[in-house]
């Protein structure tokens, strides 16, 4: 009775498992890219770890109604980059920004703001949880990250993070099993308009299970890594390079 | 004569002193960095507050200047493990070996009174799970996997909020053992915590 009891719950559990190897689980998936080290590290892992296993199925984020939303959505931290290359982009209204995809991908490629608002949409209204304590509700309309890195012949078996980064100077790594999730996407829309410039226009990444600073605005450019070990300091992301956690789900 | 303290009990009793030392001390840089407090899904500057520590005299840049959010939330996220851990060998532990149901359920025998079994119990298995829910659902990552965390409180700034006045509450609690401790012999029960005897 004990065997079979114990034999159900393995079976009923498989599903909930199934979803993180389908997704290509690896060491990435559980453990950031640079561990710190001591008591803080240890939990980092486990941290990530929990998560992961809770999020195994890879559940949506809430979305919420459109009267919830903030609007207009509040602004934080850079709203408008003094990068020259930005500016000109900003003054041609992004008619002639592109969106370099490249690294271990099928074929680099590069990508129009039409081409990109051209892929599958999606629209999800989300709460931007910002680690400081601040949240607001947004209506992103964007395309899943997933179908960019697509639209450029798909990740190598090798590539592990892809990695993002900003006209206002930041970089993030994101694992794959973060990549994969339907609400990451890459959203040029906010509350029905384009995206304003102070919320990060053209383009902000949406992970919508994670805290605001891994949202980052003024998108410039996507490489996909096999490792985080050449990009700033190593630890995966401006933020960690910082001393802030890499996996930010709390 | 307080009863004799267990192996388990007191060295869960000093891990968890520093333990709960620590998250106070983190969460409260934490909400410095961001001094206001707002209630249901949504708050930010500008959104009314519920709360706001610039009514209480410290602005908003004075109160940022003194937390330090980034060694809060390392701390706090850690800590809040070495709680977690130690809390579940504790209750784990003591429901292993009958302490609970001996010393610690209001109709037991033990030297404490029927109230004070009573509060220790509750702060235990109601308080400290509150606390825990409180300060997952703030967190996006476990809102995703658990979205009825949103829904039991009112929305991710009413947990904040909660946490808040949790934590306060438990300052209180702190403060109240601390007297009664006093009171029933400061040294011998210092001595009793520490050595068992």
């Amino acid at each position: 009775m004990v065997k079979h009891i114990s034999r159900r719950a393995l079976l009923t559990s498989m599903p909930a498992l199934g979803g993180l190897f389908l997704t290509g689980c690896t060491r990435e998936t559980f453990v950031p890219p640079r561990v710190r080290g001591g008591l803080t590290g240890a939990a980092d892992v486990l941290t990530m770890s929990t998560n992961r296993l809770l999020l195994s199925r890879q559940q949506l984020a809430r979305e919420y109604r459109r009267s919830d939303v903030a609007d207009p959505f509040p602004t934080w931290n850079q709203t408008n980059p003094r990068n020259a290359e930005y500016q000109r982009h900003l003054s041609e209204r992004f008619r002639n920004w592109r969106l370099p995809v490249s690294g271990l991908v099928g074929r680099p490629t590069e990508l129009s703001l039409d081409e990109i608002r051209s892929l599958p949409a999606r629209t999800q209204i989300t709460a931007h949880v910002c680690e400081q304590g601040w949240s607001a509700i947004g209506e992103w309309t964007g395309t899943p990250l997933q179908g960019v890195l697509d639209a450029a012949g798909g990740v190598t078996p090798a590539a592990r993070y892809v990695v993002v980064d900003t006209y206002d100077g930041w970089y993030e790594g994101y694992d794959l099993f973060e990549v994969a999730h339907p609400q990451t996407i890459l959203a040029y829309g906010l509350n029905g308009r384009d995206l304003p410039t102070g919320n990060g226009a053209p383009l902000r990444l949406r992970v919508e299970r994670q805290c605001g600073y891994k949202q980052l605005k003024f998108v410039r450019s996507i490489k996909v890594a096999d490792s985080m070990a050449g990009f700033g300091k190593g630890t995966g992301g401006i933020n960690s390079d910082f001393g802030f956690h890499w996996f930010a789900g709390v | 004569m307080a009863s004799v303290h267990s192996y388990n009990v007191r060295i869960c009793h000093w891990v968890n002193v520093v333990a709960c030392a620590y998250l106070l001390v983190s969460g409260v840089h934490i909400l410095l960095d961001f001094p206001e407090l707002y209630w249901g899904h949504t708050g930010y500057r500008g959104y009314p507050a519920v709360f706001r520590l610039s009514d209480w005299g410290l602005s908003w840049e004075a109160a940022g200047a003194i937390g330090d959010r980034r060694w809060g939330r390392n701390s706090h996220f850690t800590v809040a493990w070495v709680f977690l851990i130690n809390g579940l060998v504790y209750v784990g532990w003591n429901i292993y070996s009958r302490h609970f149901r001996d010393h610690m359920l209001p109709a037991s025998q033990g030297s404490y009174g029927t109230l004070q079994k009573a509060s220790y119990l509750i702060l235990i298995f109601v308080y400290v799970p509150l606390m825990i829910l409180t300060g997952i659902a703030q967190s996006p990552g476990f809102t995703a996997a658990m979205p009825v965390l949103l829904d039991m409180f009112g929305g991710r700034q009413s947990a904040r909020t909660l946490h808040t006045i949790g934590t306060v509450a438990l300052l209180f609690f702190v403060g109240v053992h601390v007297v009664q401790v006093a009171r029933s012999g400061f040294v011998s029960n210092l001595r009793s915590m520490i050595t068992g005897k």
